[in-house]
């Protein structure tokens, strides 16, 4: 069998290496992505399509400030409707600490560049969620910028430029070595024994990572951890934010605006490490019992399905954007939870990074040698 | 592209033959791809009409038998419920 050749052979099909694919297609680079399953299979297709820019680092809020604006031309750059809408996000504070908390992180997005952020109280939260039960709310971390978009819309589009540019898709095949000659990155074999050699690996398995750094003998500190989803059928849009309600009883939920279907999830207490697809009973009558407490009027919507998939946690829910001790090599990992919204941002900045031989370190703080002891806190 | 004559095959999501053909097309080789690609299957009733059709036509574009077609991921409840009736739901 002989080897197939190009410049980059990325790992993973999900939104960190489609869109790493097409940034590097677009400089004129010939790239392969392998994958294990098909495109979306990971937790891209897993998400609930959220797309904020409200975080309390700086880095990753100018990251998602770039982010927005590939979403907002996304329909025109790749031809393909992607379903973003500016929904907006609203985060809400129950207490005097997470007011204080949310005050000092607009203060911080506002010094980044992100102007249309705000603190309202909670008769304007009340307006801006038409049919909020605002019980206990103390007010809000609104930015009407932020929004949704869909994720399996676009990883195709993606998928498609890279295709388009001459690059390939390979799906079902699992990467289980790293090549490497002359103490450089040769390349990737997958279980069926075929090799892809190129100069460039990029490491974009999302929860997997660490065992594509293994391959390699490097450590990528990122861990699995499981969160569950659900969606309800569609109805009418109700022009509601993305309700972010951080309590140990809350959740997270939008409404989708291209079908009306509301989505959602929370963050487990305890968390539940580890990476796995199964769902539970607890969490489809949780999910709605948190819903409701805010939105009552969502009583006789119906759910149609569940899920679970893996965010893919850092020690400090900061991302990996770094090439590694070996030459040529790369990893593009460890969204925390977030790499829908980072993703096209991420490719972009991941591709000069490629192209500039590893030079080109516009975020030092997603190296993957790093305190990892200053935690993100709006994860 | 949906035509006159076209045929509906998940009339939850109004997806069309000829759209589950193209995402065939496009190299979609099971179920859960031609999910995705179409949203045929994720709609209110989860497929229970159209995971037969979309599998039978798989098989006739792969030269595979139906019933090696490995059907689309199932997933809870088995039957739209309300969030209320959900919410409702006590612990024994
Ligand atoms: C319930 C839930 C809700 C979420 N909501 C949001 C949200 O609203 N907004 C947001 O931005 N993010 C959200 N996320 C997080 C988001 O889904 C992830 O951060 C993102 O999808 C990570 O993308 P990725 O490309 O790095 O990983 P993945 O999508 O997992 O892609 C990695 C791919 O690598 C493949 N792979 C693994 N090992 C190998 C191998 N050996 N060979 C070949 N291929 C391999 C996998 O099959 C997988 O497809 C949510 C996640 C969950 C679970």
């Amino acid at each position: 069998m002989s080897a197939h050749k190009s410049d980059a052979v990325i790992i993973g099909g999900g939104i960190i290496g489609t869109a790493c694919g097409y940034y590097l297609s677009q400089k004129g680079l010939k790239v392969a992505i392998v994958e294990q399953g098909y495109l979306c299979s990971g937790s891209t297709g897993r998400c609930i399509g959220g797309i904020r820019q409200q975080f309390s680092s700086s880095g990753s809020i100018r990251l998602m400030m770039e982010s927005v604006k590939h979403f907002q031309n996304m329909e025109q750059e790749l031809g393909t409707d992607v379903h973003w809408h500016n929904g907006g996000y609203l985060f809400l504070a129950h207490s005097p600490q997470k007011k204080q908390a949310f005050l000092s992180n607009i203060a911080v997005q506002q010094a980044a560049g992100l102007k249309d952020v705000r603190w309202v109280e909670a008769d304007e939260c009340r307006e801006i969620t038409p049919g909020m039960d605002a019980t206990g709310l103390l007010g809000g971390s609104y930015c009407p910028s932020d929004g949704q978009a869909y994720p399996f819309a676009v990883v195709q589009g993606y998928a498609g430029k890279i295709r388009q540019s001459g690059g390939s898709i390979h799906t079902f095949s699992k990467a289980t070595h790293i090549l490497q000659q002359g103490g450089k990155v040769s390349g990737v074999r997958i279980e069926s024994g075929r090799e892809f050699s190129a100069g460039v690996v990029i490491n974009a398995a999302g929860p997997w990572s660490r065992d594509i750094g293994q391959m390699a003998g490097i450590e990528i500190p990122v861990e699995a951890e499981r969160h569950e989803a659900l969606i309800t059928e569609g109805v009418e849009y109700m022009n509601i934010p993305m309700l972010v309600d951080y309590r140990a009883d809350g959740g997270y939920f939008q409404q989708y605006r291209h079908n009306g279907q509301f989505i959602g999830c929370y963050t487990p207490v305890p968390n539940v490490p580890g990476h796995s697809t199964d769902s539970t009973f607890e969490f489809l009558h949780q999910m709605p019992k948190r819903m409701l407490k805010l939105v009552p009027g969502l009583k006789d919507l119906k759910v149609i399905r569940q899920w679970a998939g893996s965010y893919e946690n850092t020690p400090d829910g900061n991302p990996i954007l770094d090439r590694t001790g070996l030459d040529g090599f790369y990893t593009v990992a460890g969204m925390c939870g977030h790499g829908f919204m980072l993703g096209p941002a991420m490719g972009r900045v991941a591709a000069d990074l490629i192209v500039s031989g590893g030079r080109d370190l516009q975020y030092p703080e997603f190296a993957l040698k790093r305190d990892f002891t200053q935690a993100e806190a709006m994860k | 592209m949906a035509s006159n004559t076209d045929k509906i095959v998940c009339r939850c999501e109004d997806i069309t033959e000829s759209e589950i053909l193209e995402a065939i097309a496009q190299g979609a080789a099971t179920a859960d791809e031609v999910k995705r690609l179409t949203r045929a299957g994720m709609g209110h009733c989860q497929g229970r009409t159209c995971r037969r059709l979309v599998n039978q036509m798989l098989a006739k574009a792969l030269g595979q038998k139906p019933e090696d077609q490995r059907p689309i991921t199932q997933r809870a409840p088995l039957q739209p419920l309300t969030i209320k009736a959900l919410a409702e739901y006590k612990e024994p």
